[in-house]
């Protein structure tokens, strides 16, 4: 294969499931591009990413505060109530001599998911006035090392487990926060799903081409 | 005009921009990371952190992982005997989901790891079509979800705080943990451009 020169591997992707090799082609507005090998999501192109990622991260975030500052669940037993918030779950680890597994949990569940959502405040905000070419170069870096370790949804399904457990011993009451979590992974999914680091790349690449930096 | 040979095209691991494999040290020229350096070390990292979460995950399995205080009588339950006995109390899909969660993905994982480790030193399942970054994707994607029991226990311990009934984690949630840290760990050092290597 022959290139012109190193940049012209920008119009080149692997695919991120199964490393195949595909040549990026200019793609309508709003559609993806499909890996020929295996059928997953190469990229996609949204001409107005920048505005869904910023309004996507900043309801995330809101979201992510509710969700951490009510009740999330409250149970009833023997006559006696008790409810838990998200950083009530990692102090009582704490209190019970678990420090290796309430540290891990704190970042997990409250330090990874809250850091994701405030870079990509940052990012979509930079990128919007196409500001800070090495400031975001960075935050995507650091984007890519966190991403695998924000745990939120895992979470989710781990109150719900709990939850099922004590039926029977005791009355459950929702609270707030348990609905603002159920918002705030949906949107943590919904982003992760759609908007992909290497999308935020080719983006990054636009915006400061088209500025003329280079 | 640079002439690239299809093989030589790698992907960073950080930002996933295309690269051209210069055998010795990468950097992405897009991100700046290196992509995997350790030439003299490839598998090594990743052998490491496996056979530590190897370790840790025997003393998950052996000691309790909740301790139930009931009017004084203490009980405590490993990983196993909480299924069980949520099986037998009828709850039969969470106790498959924790089973899943705690045990299947955990072997699974080890398992896929310790192929992928050895298939790449050594020419094992060459010609059967098995596409080993396929394998590799999977073990990244179902790994965290392995964190559901020790999570679980993390939410009952703060809930159930009475003076007459207690639950409070045990060992195992400490050694579990570690477990799943380290096997994420391993997958993360795994170095992707051996899969091509040994093709």
């Amino acid at each position: 294969m022959k290139l012109e020169n190193e940049d012209a591997l920008d119009n080149l992707i692997i695919c991120h499931e199964c490393y195949t090799l595909h040549e990026e082609i200019p793609i309508k507005d709003g559609t993806k591009a499909l890996c020929s090998h295996c059928g997953s999501v190469l990229y996609r192109y949204d001409s107005r990413l920048v505005e869904h990622g910023l309004s996507l991260s900043i309801a995330g975030l809101i979201f992510f505060i509710l969700a951490n500052v009510f009740p999330l669940v409250k149970i009833e037993i023997l006559g006696h109530e008790q409810f838990i918030t998200i950083p009530k779950t990692v102090i009582a680890l704490f209190d019970n001599g678990f420090y290796v597994v309430g540290v891990l949990c704190a970042f997990l569940i409250f330090i990874f998911p809250l850091m994701i959502f405030l870079i990509n405040i940052i990012l979509f905000t930079l990128l919007k006035l196409k500001k800070g070419k090495f400031f975001t170069k960075e935050l995507l870096v650091l984007l890519s090392h966190i991403k695998p370790w924000s745990m939120s949804d895992i979470f989710l399904i781990s109150i719900l487990v709990a939850l099922v457990k004590l039926i029977g011993y005791a009355q459950i009451h929702m609270g707030i926060s348990f609905w603002t979590l159920i918002l705030f992974v949906l949107i943590d999914l919904y982003i992760t799903k759609k908007i992909h680091v290497s999308e935020i790349w080719m983006l990054r690449k636009r915006v400061f081409l088209a500025q003329g930096h280079r | 005009m640079i002439e690239v040979n299809e093989d030589d095209f790698i992907r960073c691991p950080v930002c996933e921009a295309v690269n051209i494999d210069k055998s010795r040290e990468n950097i992405c020229r897009r991100c700046g990371s290196s992509i995997y350096k350790h030439m003299r070390f490839s598998t090594e990292k990743s052998w490491a952190y496996l056979i530590t979460a190897m370790i840790a995950y025997i003393p998950a399995n052996l000691y309790p992982m909740l301790i139930t205080n009931q009017f004084g009588v203490v009980e405590g339950s490993t990983i196993m005997g909480g299924i069980v006995l949520l099986w037998e109390h009828g709850s039969e899909p969470i106790a498959m989901i924790i089973f899943i969660a705690s045990i299947f993905i955990p072997i699974l994982k080890f398992l896929i790891l310790i192929y992928l480790l050895i298939s790449v030193k050594y020419p094992i399942g060459k010609d059967k079509k098995v596409n080993k970054h396929k394998l590799y994707y999977i073990t990244e994607a179902i790994g965290p979800w392995s964190m559901i029991d020790v999570f679980v226990v993390a939410i009952l311990a703060a809930l159930i705080h009475l003076a007459n009934v207690e639950i409070v984690a045990g060992t195992a949630a400490t050694a579990f943990a570690t477990s799943v840290f380290f096997t994420l760990l391993a997958a993360h050092a795994f170095d992707e451009r051996l899969i091509k290597e040994n093709k």
